[in-house]
C-alpha cells in the first residue's frame, strides 16, 4: 500500500511543475544558465543584464521546471525574498573567477539562509561554480571552503563547477536538484500523513 | 565611542587565500579605470619605492586583487587620473599621470602623449652666466657666485644641479649641458578631472593642474591646449590640495588648499585672474574636499579638527577628532541619497561622518595612508585602503548597510558643541541672518521715527474704523426676528422683559421654524452700553433646537443707577434704552438674527 502511494506521489510530481529560483550576483551567469536549458529554437544569442526578474520554463528529467531568473544587481536583490515562499529549490550561481566578491556572495547567502520563509523548510540548494573555463577560476572545493558551505546543516546542498556558455556541468547539477526536490516533497507528504495518522489515534 | 559591534558591520572585508598585494601610494596616485574597455573596472596605482638609492615608481594595474600589469614610470607621479577624452564608441579611458612638469597620457596602457606645461621666464643674468660658462673657464667661480646670489628656487633645474655638484664634476656637466636650453618649469603638484558637460555615463573631461608656482591650468586633452589659466592668489604661494566641482561648459569652481593653510576659490569667471581667499587657518591642512551636494568645503587640520565651511568662508561646524586625520574621502551613496565623509585617523581608525555626525567606523591594522572609493570590478561600492605599512585592504559596502547617527555620536556632537561655546568661539553661534532689506528698514525707521509712528497710528485708526463699519453693517443687515439664511434652518427669536427695575429679567424664546432640520451650534450674545446696564452673563451657548419645540433662556439685566441720588444716569434716554440681542452660529462671522430690545424705564431702588 505504502509503495503504491509513493509511486502515485511520484507520478503526480511528474505531472507537477517545480518552481526553482535562480539567484546569484550580477554577471555571474544566471540568465546564460537558464538560457542553456531552453529548447534550442528558443535560446537567445545575446545576454543582457536582467532587470527585475524573468520567468522561463523548460523540461528536464521528466519534469517541467519553472525557473525564476532573478536579477543580481544590487538594487534588485531585495526582490529575491519575495519569491522564497513559493519556490521548491534554489540554484545559486557563483562567478568562480570573481573571488573579490566572494564576501558579498557569502553575505547574501547568509541573509538567504536566515530568512524566515526558508529557515525551517527543507529546500535543496544547488551551487554552480560558473565560468570554470576562466583562467582565474577556483575549483568547486575551494569555493565551498571560501563560502563556508559545510556549515549548512539543515538543507541539502550540492556544488558543481559549470560553464554556462558550453553547457558543461549544468545537467549534472539539475539532476541532483530535481532528485532532491522529489525527496523533499515525499518527506513532507509522509510527514503530513504521519501527523494525520497520529491525530486519528 | 559607539562601534558597529552590536549590529552587522556595514563593510564586508575582502580577503583572499593568497597574500594581499603590497602597495606604497597616496590617495592621489590611485584611480579606478575600465582600461580594457570590458566593463570590468580595474584598480590603478602608482607603487612608489623609496627604498632604493634612486626613488622610482611603477604603475600597477590590478584586476580584482590580482596584479595584472605593471609599467615603470619615468619619475614619481604627483597624481593619476582616469578620464575619457571624447564621445566616440567604444569609450576608451585615457590614463593621465602627472610627473614633475609634464602629464603623460596612456591609452590601453601604452604611452600615447606627453604634455609639458609652458616654461616660466628665466632670469637674464642666469642666461648670461650660461652663455659665458663654457667659453670662460677662468671666470667660473665668479659666475657661480653670481648664480648663488640669485634666489635658488627661481633658478632653472640645470643651474640648481650645477651648484649641487662637486668641483671635479662641474667641468664635464658644463660641457655636456652647454647648449641645452635654460628653461624653468613649475612642477605639477595636484591634478583633478573636470567634466566637460554634465552627463551620467562617463562624460569627456578636462584636466585641472596645479603647479608649485601657484598656477592653475585646465588642459583640454583632445588637442592638448590650455583652455583656462589662473593664479591661486595675487602673491606667490604653493598649492598642495585641489578639489573641483561643476562642469567646464556651464560653471565650475576649483578649490585650492596651499601649504600655508590658505584655501582659495577659483571660478570660471576668474580665467586669467586670480582666486579669492575663502579662509585661512593657522595649522596646515591634511585634507580638503568640496562636497558635491551642498557645496560646502570640508577640511581636516593638523590640530585634529574636522571643519566644514561655506563657500563664503563661514565656519558651519567643526568636530574634534581623537587622533590626527591623515586623509579624507567623500563617498556618494546615490541609492541612499547621501554623501558620507570618510576620515582616516592615525592609528588605523577610519570614521564615517554624515555631516557632523559619526555614523560608522572601523579599525584596520595600521594608519591608512590612501583611500579610494568607487566602482571596482563588478561591484559599485568598493572602498580600497592602503596603510602606511603598505598593506592593501578592500571593503565592499553591504547591500543592507545603514548609516544613521548613533545616539552616543549625537550626544558627542552636542558635547563638542558645548565645548566649543566654552572656548568662546562665538562665530559658530546660531544667529538669525540679517537680510539687507531688514537692515535698510531699520535705518529708515531710525531716521524717520516720528513720521513712521504717525502713519502707523493713522492706519490703525483707519483699520478700526473699517472694522466698526463692517460690524454695524453685519448687524443691521440681519435686523429681523426670523433668520433669512437659506442654508440653515430658519430660526425665530422673541424677547420679553419682566420686572420693574433696577433688576430685570430678559426672556428669550428661540424657535426652530423648519420641519426637519435641526438648528445647532447657536450662541446668544447680549450687548448693551455698560454705562446703562450691567449684564452678568452676556453670552449663552444654546443646545440644539429641535423643530417646533421652543427654547426659553433668561438673562439678568441690572440697570445702572447713580449711587447718590439713586436715579438712572442722565445719558440714558428712551431712544438708547436698548439691549442688542444677537443670535450667532458658531464659525460664522455674520449673526443670524440681530434684534434690539427696548428696556422699560427702571424704578429707582430704595
Amino acid at each position: 500500500m505504502g509503495m503504491l502511494h509513493n509511486l502515485a506521489d511520484l507520478l503526480k510530481i511528474k505531472k507537477d511543475k517545480m518552481t526553482i529560483l535562480v539567484l546569484g550576483l550580477n554577471n555571474s551567469g544566471k540568465s546564460t544558465i537558464v538560457n542553456h536549458f531552453k529548447k534550442s529554437n528558443e535560446q537567445s544569442a545575446i545576454m543582457v543584464p536582467t532587470v527585475g526578474f524573468e520567468q522561463q520554463q523548460f523540461y528536464s528529467m521528466g519534469v517541467t521546471i519553472k525557473a525564476i531568473d532573478m536579477s543580481g544587481a544590487t538594487r534588485y536583490r531585495n526582490l529575491w525574498e519575495t519569491r522564497f515562499k513559493t519556490c521548491q529549490g534554489i540554484i545559486y550561481v557563483i562567478d568562480s573567477s570573481d573571488y573579490m566578491r566572494f564576501v558579498v556572495v557569502k553575505d547574501e547567502l547568509e541573509a538567504l539562509l536566515q530568512h524566515p520563509d526558508l529557515m525551517n523548510r527543507n529546500i535543496p540548494i544547488l551551487f554552480y561554480g560558473n565560468k570554470s573555463d576562466c583562467e582565474d577560476a577556483l575549483s568547486s572545493v575551494k569555493i565551498a571552503a571560501a563560502l563556508g558551505l559545510e556549515n549548512i546543516k539543515e538543507k541539502p546542498w550540492h556544488i558543481c563547477s559549470s560553464n554556462a556558455v558550453s553547457g558543461e556541468g549544468l545537467e549534472e547539477g539539475v539532476q541532483w536538484l530535481v532528485q532532491h526536490i522529489r525527496y523533499a516533497m515525499l518527506n513532507s507528504h509522509d510527514g503530513a500523513k504521519l501527523k494525520a495518522h497520529s491525530k486519528n489515534k | 565611542m559607539a562601534t558597529s559591534g552590536t549590529t552587522a558591520p556595514n563593510w564586508l572585508n575582502v580577503d583572499t587565500e593568497d597574500e594581499m598585494p603590497k602597495l606604497t601610494t597616496l590617495s592621489s596616485c590611485m584611480a579606478l579605470s575600465d582600461v580594457q574597455c570590458d566593463g570590468y573596472v580595474r584598480l590603478l596605482a602608482a607603487d612608489i619605492s623609496l627604498e632604493d638609492d634612486e626613488p622610482s615608481a611603477r604603475l600597477k594595474v590590478f584586476r580584482g586583487l590580482r596584479l595584472k600589469q605593471e609599467q615603470l614610470l619615468p619619475g614619481i607621479p604627483a597624481a593619476i587620473e582616469s578620464l575619457y577624452i571624447d564621445e566616440t564608441e567604444p569609450k576608451t579611458p585615457v590614463i593621465a599621470v602627472a610627473i614633475a612638469e609634464s602629464v603623460l597620457f596612456f591609452r590601453h596602457m601604452k604611452p600615447y602623449f606627453k604634455f609639458t606645461i609652458p616654461a616660466l621666464e628665466v632670469d637674464d643674468l642666469e642666461l648670461e652666466v650660461w652663455r659665458q660658462l663654457p667659453v670662460m673657464p677662468t671666470k667660473r667661480d665668479a659666475l657661480l657666485d653670481s648664480l648663488r646670489n640669485l634666489e635658488h628656487a627661481k633658478l632653472s633645474r640645470k643651474s640648481q644641479k650645477l651648484l649641487q655638484l662637486s668641483e671635479e664634476e662641474r667641468e664635464s656637466f658644463i660641457s655636456t649641458h652647454a647648449d641645452s636650453p635654460v628653461g624653468r618649469h613649475g612642477n605639477i603638484v595636484a591634478m583633478c578631472c573636470l567634466k566637460r558637460v554634465s552627463s551620467d555615463a562617463n562624460p569627456p573631461s578636462h584636466l585641472v593642474l596645479a603647479t608649485d608656482t601657484g598656477d592653475i591650468l585646465i588642459l583640454e586633452p583632445q588637442g592638448f591646449n590650455l583652455v583656462y589659466q589662473a593664479r591661486t592668489c595675487a602673491y606667490e604661494t604653493t598649492p598642495s590640495l585641489l578639489s573641483v566641482q561643476g562642469t567646464f561648459e556651464t560653471d565650475f569652481s576649483i578649490l585650492v588648499g596651499t601649504r600655508n593653510g590658505g584655501v582659495y576659490l577659483l571660478r570660471k569667471s576668474t580665467n586669467e585672474g586670480h582666486g579669492q581667499e575663502v579662509f585661512k587657518i593657522s595649522s596646515p591642512l591634511t585634507g580638503l574636499l568640496m562636497l558635491p551636494i551642498d557645496q560646502t568645503i570640508v577640511v581636516t587640520t593638523m590640530e585634529h579638527f574636522y571643519q566644514c565651511y561655506s563657500k563664503r568662508g563661514k565656519l558651519l561646524y567643526q568636530v574634534q577628532l581623537n587622533a590626527l586625520p591623515v586623509c579624507i574621502l567623500s563617498l556618494t551613496l546615490s541609492h541612499f541619497g547621501i554623501t558620507l565623509l570618510a576620515i582616516a585617523l592615525q592609528g588605523g581608525v577610519v570614521q564615517f561622518y554624515l555631516q557632523r555626525y559619526l555614523v560608522d567606523e572601523f579599525v584596520v591594522s595600521s594608519t591608512v595612508a590612501a583611500m579610494l572609493y568607487g566602482r571596482m570590478g563588478m561591484e559599485d561600492h568598493v572602498l580600497t585602503l592602503v596603510t602606511q605599512e603598505n598593506q592593501m585592504f578592500v571593503k565592499i559596502l553591504r547591500r543592507l548597510a545603514r548609516f544613521e547617527p548613533k545616539s552616543s555620536a549625537l550626544s558627542l556632537a552636542s558635547k563638542t558643541a558645548a565645548g566649543r561655546k566654552k572656548n568662546g568661539d562665538v562665530s559658530i553661534l546660531d544667529k538669525p541672518k540679517k537680510s539687507s532689506i531688514f537692515v535698510e528698514q531699520a535705518v529708515r525707521e531710525k531716521q524717520h521715527a516720528k513720521a513712521t509712528y504717525g502713519s502707523f497710528q493713522v492706519e490703525l485708526w483707519r483699520l478700526r474704523h473699517t472694522a466698526a463699519r463692517a460690524t454695524i453693517d453685519a448687524i443691521n443687515s440681519s435686523e429681523t426676528s426670523i433668520s433669512g439664511d437659506l442654508t440653515h434652518a430658519p430660526v425665530k427669536l422673541a424677547a420679553e422683559v419682566c420686572g420693574t427695575g433696577p433688576a430685570f429679567r430678559l426672556y428669550l424664546t428661540v424657535q426652530n421654524l423648519s420641519s426637519f432640520k435641526m438648528a445647532s451650534n447657536l450662541v446668544v450674545l447680549l450687548h448693551a452700553d455698560r454705562r446703562h446696564y450691567t449684564i452678568q452673563q452676556s453670552m449663552a451657548r444654546l443646545p440644539s433646537v429641535l423643530p417646533g419645540v421652543p427654547l426659553r433662556v433668561d438673562f439678568e439685566v441690572v440697570a445702572v443707577l447713580d449711587p447718590i441720588d439713586k436715579l438712572p444716569p442722565a445719558t440714558l434716554t428712551l431712544d438708547n434704552a436698548q439691549i442688542r440681542v444677537m443670535l450667532l452660529k458658531s464659525g460664522q462671522a455674520k449673526p443670524l438674527i440681530a434684534a434690539a430690545v427696548s428696556m422699560p424705564q427702571s424704578e429707582a431702588a430704595f
